[in-house]
């Protein structure tokens, strides 16, 4: 069945302004909608609004409009956090729990629990602990428990988010297999990258109101309307964007199929991207661990015998699934965690003898979840906390510019747990910059942004290198990482696969298959098209075909958009 | 933090076990641990349940325990013993003294018996958690739902304890992952006067808070997403059944239980 949105308006209190300004949507059976828009522009009360919560649970604002969800229809949600979702200690128990609710009979429950097992191809996980899953299958067995439900809608929020690339190519064929079932689907996410092959109709809401309301490739055509939502494309369609500003009627795609046929054979060949080799120029060492490993109490083992330089200056990305022990390492780098065997040394000294909040002068860690670290009364106090507990002068002059930069200043006495995930995260980076250490390590830092949000965190992080500060960037946003990265250090098992520049492990294909993650569109379609250097990222990309294009009256800029 | 206060998974006699035994047996210890002072019985009841662990293979989940609360067994232990020492007992003295403070007198007399009984005090405590915590180790939250159920435990309560089992090891977690990250963010809490440590610790316990909190709104919205309603009847996909291990297990626990109130009666010495 189809859902009619019809002029839904919402406000929390009559105090408060209006968060959804007369939607007029449709949700079509049989199909999966995206619904996109920036960070705060109403996603998540549409969902409160579609999946009951407002008013059942939330009864205090006031909402007007209609939408038409009788007693009999079930709708149901995915959350971003299955921990927070699944009750229930197996994997059994926890599929069981939503059925169970409805009264059904026994056999009809077990008859349910075996359907969404074979369906989603989970039936391994069956006699699981919910606890050892990994992220991926924890998620598929949250959508497999509201499947169960025989939902006749299943929303999904930002259902892949915390996911690593494995996590997420499990969740993208769990989709195909619902989509194939011709189950009404619903997914809020600003990142259409890791969907953009399922969705059939986005719908763009900004500022509470639905600025889009159409097809997948009628979306992926409005460059303007992708800009103002902040949404994240797939960098094909990244790709075609910046091409289309170079290339006078060039052939829309959105795959890398069909971006090679476009261009395979208008272009000259490699010489003209040779001079576009970014310089791989050596710097000394600031931090080093030598012969690093790491075993727990439990036996088990973590790092193994790990070799490692960082060099000043250089932005640096650890890779790896989760599990490979990324994140051990990085705790290591900051003195959370102390080596089984090895050493940590910056600028040649042993960090061992130092407390964590010493080291942090020197190298600070940025956690995930920025919950963790905010605790301040208001947001300027959360500025400056690494300020004043490493004793590094600041003027408030300087920290007031700061936040004027990054649209925060309005927000300046609010309590920062009040911010949008996104702006909390930017927050706890933007700390760092008042901090005296010349080490950054990010983990993740891209969590609950938008675009405009993703966009001013790679300036941050290109600001930090300008002034000579060494980022360490842990994050599963793969064309991300090859924007910004200078080298990579590629883990795989508690061991060291590989450490280098971004170029030369970008030509090493079996390195990525067996830490099975995917180069980004960008790098494969330039080695595709046999340049010499590869690109990686849309723009570098595209001034290269621009330079190498054959001289066929086609340059010059489009009028998409 | 590791394993600490969560259920274990392994597949033992005591895991297998039906969730009712092991409640019966922890109500039954519990009862015990509280009227039992004697010595003897003590000790033969801490044999009993050394057994039980060492066929559980959850011995060393017992250690962690017992290094956990040594510092609470320590000051039961050193409290019973001072105590102890304002009163005269009979048997061997170790140090015997009088004295006057504000023209009051008094005798401090460290006899053996004080020892005797700090160690009474300190292993009745010990055995009332390890009771309990021996059935966290070996029942998961899913269980204990199942087993307060079909003793029609209403199943808004039992759901509630399952989930409190559910969410502490998620807290536990949560403020080590806080902890880790104030203190890189520039937070002492290592090289600092323990009043520094105290107060920073009260800074911590604010992100926990909202962690907290934000897990209770997410929890409460996935409650209402399945449809959870204790007004409506539920049912169960699966069903627990007593076997001959239980009947075995409850068995050994009576018998037990016989045997220490044996020794309570005969072994008692007044405390």
């Amino acid at each position: 069945m189809s859902f009619k949105i019809e002029n839904v308006s919402y406000k929390y209190s009559a105090d408060t302004p209006q968060i959804l300004k007369n939607i007029n949507m449709e949700i079509r059976e049989a199909e999966v909608t995206a619904i996109v828009g920036p960070s705060g522009c109403g996603k998540s009360t549409l969902v409160s609004i579609l999946s009951g919560v407002i008013p059942t649970l939330m009864n205090k604002g006031e909402l007007s409009g209609s939408f038409q969800a009788g007693e009999e229809v079930m709708i149901s949600v995915v959350s971003q956090t299955p921990e927070n979702q699944l009750f229930g200690y197996g994997v059994e128990d926890a599929l069981a729990f939503g059925v169970e609710n409805m009264g059904l009979a026994s056999d009809e429950i077990h008859e349910r629990v075996e359907s969404v097992l074979d369906l989603l191809h989970i039936q391994h996980l069956r006699k699981r602990a919910v606890s050892t899953l990994s992220g991926g299958q924890r998620q598929a067995v949250c959508i497999a428990s509201v499947l169960a439900m025989r939902p006749n809608l299943v929303i999904m929020d930002e259902p892949v988010s915390s996911l690593d690339p494995q996590g997420k190519h499990l969740i993208q064929s769990v989709l195909n297999q619902l989509r194939a079932t011709g189950q009404t689907t619903v997914i809020v996410d600003n990142n259409l990258d890791w969907f953009s092959g399922i969705v059939d109709h986005v719908v763009g809401i900004d500022n509470g109101e639905v600025v889009f309301d159409g097809s997948r490739d009628e979306f992926f055509a409005k460059f303007d309307v992708q800009h103002q939502l902040g949404v994240i494309i797939p960098q094909e369609v990244e790709i075609y964007r910046e091409l289309s500003k170079r290339i006078k009627g060039l052939q829309p795609f959105s795959t890398l199929d069909e971006a090679y046929d476009a261009l395979h054979d208008r272009f000259e060949k490699p010489e003209a991207a040779a001079a576009l080799d970014p310089s791989e120029e050596h710097a000394e060492n600031v931090l080093e661990v030598t012969d690093l490993s790491k075993s727990f109490q439990d036996g088990f083992q973590a790092l193994n015998h790990i070799d490692a330089g960082f060099e000043k200056g250089k932005i640096i990305s650890i890779l790896g699934q989760n599990g490979s022990g990324k994140t051990t390492l990085v705790k290591h780098l900051n003195g959370l965690y102390r080596p089984t065997e090895g050493r940590v040394a910056y600028q040649g000294a042993e960090t061992s003898d130092k407390s964590v909040a010493e080291i942090s002068r020197d190298i600070i860690l940025v956690f995930q979840h920025p919950e963790h670290m905010l605790f301040e009364e208001n947001v300027y106090q959360e500025l400056t906390f690494c300020a004043r507990a490493q004793g590094v002068p600041f003027s408030e002059e300087e920290a007031l510019s700061v936040l004027e930069k990054y649209d925060l200043l309005k927000d300046k006495e609010e309590l920062p747990v009040n911010l949008s995930m996104g702006k909390k995260h930017l927050l706890t980076i933007l700390s760092v910059l008042f901090s005296s250490a010349n080490v950054i390590i990010l983990d993740e830092p891209t969590l609950g942004m938008d675009l405009h949000l993703r966009n001013q965190l790679e300036g941050i992080i290109k600001h930090l290198k300008d002034k000579g500060k060494t980022v360490i960037l842990i994050s599963h946003e793969i064309p991300l990482v090859f924007k910004l990265s200078d080298e990579l250090l590629v883990l795989d098992h508690a061991s060291k696969l590989e450490e280098g520049s971004v170029q030369q492990l970008a030509d090493n294909e079996a390195l990525f298959e067996k830490i099975h993650i995917d180069l980004p569109p960008v790098v494969r379609l330039s080695k595709k098209l046999g340049f010499k250097t590869l690109a990686c990222d849309a723009e570098r990309f595209a001034d290269a075909i621009a330079a190498g294009i054959k001289n066929d009256g086609f340059t010059g800029g489009a009028s998409n958009g | 933090m590791g394993d600490f206060l969560q259920y274990v998974e392994l597949n033992s006699f005591l895991h297998r076990l039906d969730p009712r035994t092991k409640f019966v047996f922890f109500i039954i210890m519990s009862v015990l641990t509280s009227f039992v002072k004697s010595g003897v019985a003590l000790l033969f009841l801490f044999l009993v349940f050394l057994a039980i662990w060492l066929i559980g293979r959850i011995g060393k989940y017992m250690l962690v325990l017992a290094n956990k609360v040594k510092v609470l067994l320590l000051f039961i232990f050193l409290l019973w013993l001072v105590l102890g020492a304002f009163t005269i007992n009979e048997g061997p003295t170790i140090y015997r003294a009088a004295f006057t403070i504000f023209s009051n007198h008094y005798v401090f007399s460290l006899d053996w018996f004080d020892f005797y009984k700090g160690a009474v005090y300190a292993l009745r405590i010990f055995l009332m958690i390890s009771a309990f915590y021996t059935v966290i180790l070996t029942t998961n939250f899913s269980q204990i739902i199942l087993g307060l159920q079909s003793w029609r435990v209403p199943y808004a309560v039992a759901f509630g304890v399952g989930l409190v089992f559910q969410i502490i090891p998620m807290i536990v977690q949560e403020f080590a992952t806080i902890m880790e990250a104030q203190k890189s963010r520039g937070l002492e809490v290592d090289k600092c006067s323990a009043f520094a440590k105290m107060k920073n610790y009260v800074i911590i316990s604010l992100p926990l808070l909202f962690r907290v909190l934000s897990k209770g709104h997410a929890i409460s919205l996935a409650m209402h997403y399945y449809k959870l309603n204790f007004k409506v009847k539920r049912t169960s996909y699966k069903m627990i059944k007593a076997t001959y291990s239980d009947a075995l297990f409850a068995s050994v626990t009576v018998i037990a239980t016989v045997l220490t109130i044996i020794l309570q009666i005969n072994y008692y010495i007044q405390i």
